[in-house]
């Protein structure tokens, strides 16, 4: 099987993938869930009032129908209307998009730069104090719920301290900046414990291998066996751990959102939560799929390139 | 002469290894704590009567109410310690559901293989495609308010990864000896999957119960906060959420008492955690 | 008379470990000569490849450190050079090639890479068409066909047998004056074992190198190794050159080690012997017997070895044949 064929494979298999969402979806949505005419007419609705609204939601079609629709709605981008604000779903995404990559682009690129560069520190002085150290900080960090850092972070840094902005937002650069700057110094905080064990482990799994002993015994310093043959090894999952956090970005930070009131398709979750709003939900969970299963044949594709042992013929 | 050679197998030389390590044992001496107490007061043997009004409402801190009181005048102290049972609830609903779902089809999937296997892994796939917070805040939107929805919110959402473990464990398990070995004597599908194989993946189902308790507790976290937690019992969840306006006016010490609590038990679960894997991963060497 | 290169003098490395300190080599003494060959024999655990590593300077430290002996290199103490100084002894002096080849080369980089990366270091003086030149001249020394092809493929594209002729090829591009092998050939089919141990030797004769050959199998020593060293719980019991350790093996472990080895001479008896063993089992480092180590599965042990003489020490028999027992065997 050579490259050709396990990438038309791997794309191939993003339709299944795909239909199954869509089911969860319909189940979850179509199936499960209440009659939403409660939730929208109020308690007093009349039988007719119901049958109408109905209709126009399309519930009174088969099942098979309904699940149709999701599909459609998948392969077409086409999510409706927002049942609160009335307003095309792909419009208010297209609005939440920028605000949320403010946010999360530079928490990405922050974290796990900072998570490899003391990843491979603490390889590298493994079992010496600056190791422990960071083992018992990365530890502790990672136990502390992120609810609550969000809350004191804010409550200190910001309430209290007056350091940054408390919450708002601004769309204009660079004025969005001090809105966001506290938000991705707690997310970095937060993200800094399990990425860098996550790479300390993938660097170590690497640094035990009988080729680094070959690299030694050449002569080679233990930096050049650390960054030449240790890292380019480790970067293989590393990269490709790396790549699925990509559609994570465009979700944004549902908490962080919330609490700094930052106008990014994490807000509108919560918002669409909150006011019970169905096609806002069913739109961000089908479209964070989709990304998700696309940057994943990306990362399983990038893997076959970047290992020269899967580099079939 | 022989040398009397003691054999255990992974698991006991693991676990001791765990009871000689002075920080590890700690870690196990506190979620036992955490559990027994989480016992107790479910069983009803120690009864902790959190809801009663001790003081008045927001009070500090201090000789009489260890950790203040709320907005209702209820003790915090009591709060969290009931507060426990909840958390060791949640805990460990969620990691048994995960657990059985999650082996069962996995132990399915790589040992039968073809098409059984290929529908298992489309149904994984599908799920693990969703990203986690959204389908569990679908779930448990749709399930609505209340303790159960978020139990089972919590375990459909937590299977998928011990599903993809377990099939990858048992399909290189399945055509070692000590299961041909079984074949020949004629041991059913079952018999071989049930006590054959699947005491020698053990280990991965408990380091995956570790890592699914806590995340199971810090899950509950995040649904406290968008109104989709547990009712009628305080869980760490909902006091942290609740503090979120107590803040402003100076009162911490809501948060404190359950950020305290939680964080205690989610370290040593980390600890345990992290020793076990040195300890029953083979492959790891070297920490 | 061949120039004496390395030395390795009442050589202790101790290793520290949660059960307590156990010495895996605990007083070696062995030389090389330039164009002989060494072997160092034992069963696992003897002590053998860590001694190898003690001359790279290779033990992990933690848990391991050379706590006692020397060990010389044309007059030199290496374990008083500085890291740097070692650095530039390794692959360029003392070379060094080991027991897995399938996984000692790096997978993400090529053959050529791996090869010219040593020469880059230790001959900077050389341009990089030099040294390709130099690594595709290796490729050929070592009998890999098509070299110029080869040098841009990876090592998954090799077979064992051809990952090890790379690993020679490796050890020996900068002409070291030692190549320690640590069982080069016990991962790899019989055949394939005896077309390395044919290559080693062919290049020793056309490079000149010493070579410490370390095993267990006894066979490969008689094949290719000029002295043989016999090593049980990190001390030699036995040492003499090659004929006269396999005709006149003194101490009760050889002799149980050459004992063991079947027999294919159809001419040797008619009668059908049984494989000889060693009973018993190597005692755990940690829990050494008092006196000699290897008493419990000795046959010829008496009181004296029970530790009221002390430990056996190495003796002179005469030409250079030494042996560390008290009840050595006379045949």
């Amino acid at each position: 099987m050579n490259l050709y064929t396990y990438v038309l494979r791997r794309l191939l298999y993003v339709v299944p993938v795909l239909l199954g969402v869509c089911l969860v979806v319909f189940v979850l949505f179509n199936l499960v869930a209440p009659d939403p005419a409660f939730v929208l007419l109020g308690k007093h609705a009349t039988p007719l009032q119901i049958a109408q609204l109905h209709h126009e939601l399309g519930l009174d079609k088969p099942f098979w129908a309904q699940y149709l629709d999701i599909v459609k709605s998948a392969f077409t981008l086409e999510f409706g209307y927002s049942w609160s604000s009335k307003q095309q779903i792909w419009e208010m995404i297209k609005n939440g998009v920028l605000p949320s990559l403010s946010l999360t682009i530079p928490i990405f690129l922050l974290s796990n730069t900072i998570a490899i560069i003391i990843a491979l520190t603490t390889a590298y002085y493994r079992g010496k104090l600056i190791d422990r150290f960071m083992l018992i900080f990365t530890i502790a960090t990672m136990s502390i719920p992120s609810l609550a850092i969000i809350l004191f972070g804010q409550w200190a840094f910001a309430y209290k301290l007056g350091l940054f902005e408390i919450a708002g937002y601004e769309r204009s650069i660079p004025e969005f900046i001090p809105y966001v700057l506290l938000p991705i110094c707690i997310y970095v905080f937060i993200n800094f414990g399990p990425d860098t064990r996550y790479y300390r482990t993938m660097i170590l799994d690497e640094a035990y291998q009988d080729y680094v002993r070959t690299a030694r015994s050449k002569g080679l310093s233990e930096v050049i066996v650390m960054f030449k043959h240790v890292l380019k090894n480790a970067m293989i999952p590393i990269i490709t751990n790396t790549v699925i956090q990509i559609p994570n970005l465009f979700l944004g930070l549902l908490l962080a959102e919330s609490f700094f009131s930052i106008p990014g398709l994490g807000s509108m979750t919560i918002n669409a939560i909150n006011n019970s709003d169905f096609p806002v939900i069913k739109a961000i969970t089908i479209l964070s799929s989709i990304s998700f299963i696309v940057f994943g044949v990306i990362s399983d594709v990038l893997y076959t390139v970047v290992d020269p042992r899967m580099r079939l013929k | 002469m022989s040398a009397q050679v003691q054999s255990k197998s992974l698991l006991q030389s693991a676990l001791l290894k765990l009871f000689r390590d002075k920080v590890s044992l700690s870690a196990i001496i506190i979620v036992s704590i955490y559990f027994s107490i989480g016992l107790l007061t479910f069983s009803g043997l120690l009864n902790i009567e959190w809801g009663k009004e001790v003081g008045p409402s927001y009070s500090t801190p201090s000789m009489d109410y260890l950790f203040g009181t709320d907005i209702f005048g209820r003790s915090v102290l009591l709060k969290t310690i009931k507060a426990i049972e909840t958390a060791v609830l949640i805990g460990l609903s969620t990691s048994l559901i995960a657990i059985v779902i999650g082996t069962t089809l996995g132990l399915i999937a790589g040992y039968f293989g073809g098409i059984v296997d290929e529908l298992i892994v489309w149904f994984y796939t599908t799920f693990s495609s969703i990203p986690w917070i959204m389908l569990l805040v679908s779930v448990a939107f749709i399930l609505g308010k209340g303790t159960s929805s978020v139990f089972i919110a919590l375990g459909v959402t937590s299977w998928t990864g011990l599903c993809r473990l377990v099939r990858a464990e048992v399909m290189k398990h399945k055509d070692r000896e000590y299961v041909q070995a079984a074949s020949s004597v004629g041991a059913s599908h079952s018999r071989k999957m049930i006590s054959h194989i699947l005491p020698n993946i053990f280990h991965v189902l408990i380091i995956n119960f570790t890592q699914t308790f806590d995340s199971a507790i810090k899950a509950e976290v995040i649904l406290s906060y968008l109104g989709l937690g547990v009712q009628g019992r305080p869980s760490w969840g909902t006091m942290i959420d609740d503090a979120k306006l107590e803040l402003a006016r100076g009162v911490w010490w809501q948060l404190g008492a359950a950020t305290l609590a939680m964080f205690i038990i989610v370290l040593a679960f980390n600890i345990l955690g992290d020793a076990l894997r040195d300890a029953l991963d083979p492959k790891l060497k070297g920490k | 008379m061949e120039e004496k290169i390395l030395e390795v003098k009442d050589l202790v490395v101790q290793f520290n470990t949660e059960r307590g300190s156990i010495k895996a080599v605990n007083g070696v003494n062995f030389d090389v000569y330039k164009g002989k060959s060494i072997g160092i024999v034992g069963e696992s655990g003897s002590g053998k490849s860590v001694s190898a590593l003690a001359i790279m300077g290779l033990i992990p430290n933690p848990p391991g450190q050379v706590i006692g002996g020397d060990i010389v290199y044309r007059g030199d103490s290496l374990l008083k050079y500085s890291s740097l100084q070692m650095r530039k002894i390794r692959g360029n002096k003392i070379a060094m090639i080991f027991q897995e080849p399938m996984t000692s080369l790096n997978p993400v980089y090529t053959i050529g890479n791996q090869i010219e990366e040593v020469v880059a270091l230790h001959r900077p003086e050389l341009n990089s068409k030099e040294r390709t030149n130099r690594a595709i001249e290796m490729l050929k020394l070592v009998g890999i066909p098509s070299p110029e092809k080869r040098v841009d493929e990876y090592p998954h594209q090799l077979s064992g047998g051809m990952r090890q002729r790379v690993m020679i090829a490796i050890a020996l591009a900068c002409e070291p004056d030692i190549l320690i092998a640590d069982e080069p050939t016990t991962a790899l089919d019989v055949t394939i074992q005896a077309q390395i141990l044919e290559l080693m030797k062919r290049l020793q004769k056309e490079m000149g190198m010493g070579i410490i050959l370390i095993t267990h199998d006894l066979g490969v020593v008689a094949e290719t190794c000029d002295h043989v060293s016999v090593m049980y719980c990190g001390q030699i019991v036995e040492s003499a050159d090659v004929q006269t350790l396999f005709k006149s093996p003194k101490h009760p472990y050889t002799r149980g080690l050459l004992g063991s080895i079947p027999s294919f001479d159809s001419t040797a008896s008619t009668k059908k012997e049984r494989l000889q063993t060693i009973e018993g089992m190597v005692p755990s480092l940690f829990n050494l017997p008092k006196g000699c180590n290897f008493q419990d599965r000795c046959q010829h042990a008496t009181e004296a070895c029970k530790g009221v003489k002390g430990d056996p020490v190495l003796k002179d028999l005469g030409q250079q044949h030494f042996v560390a027992c008290f009840n050595p065997v006379q045949a």
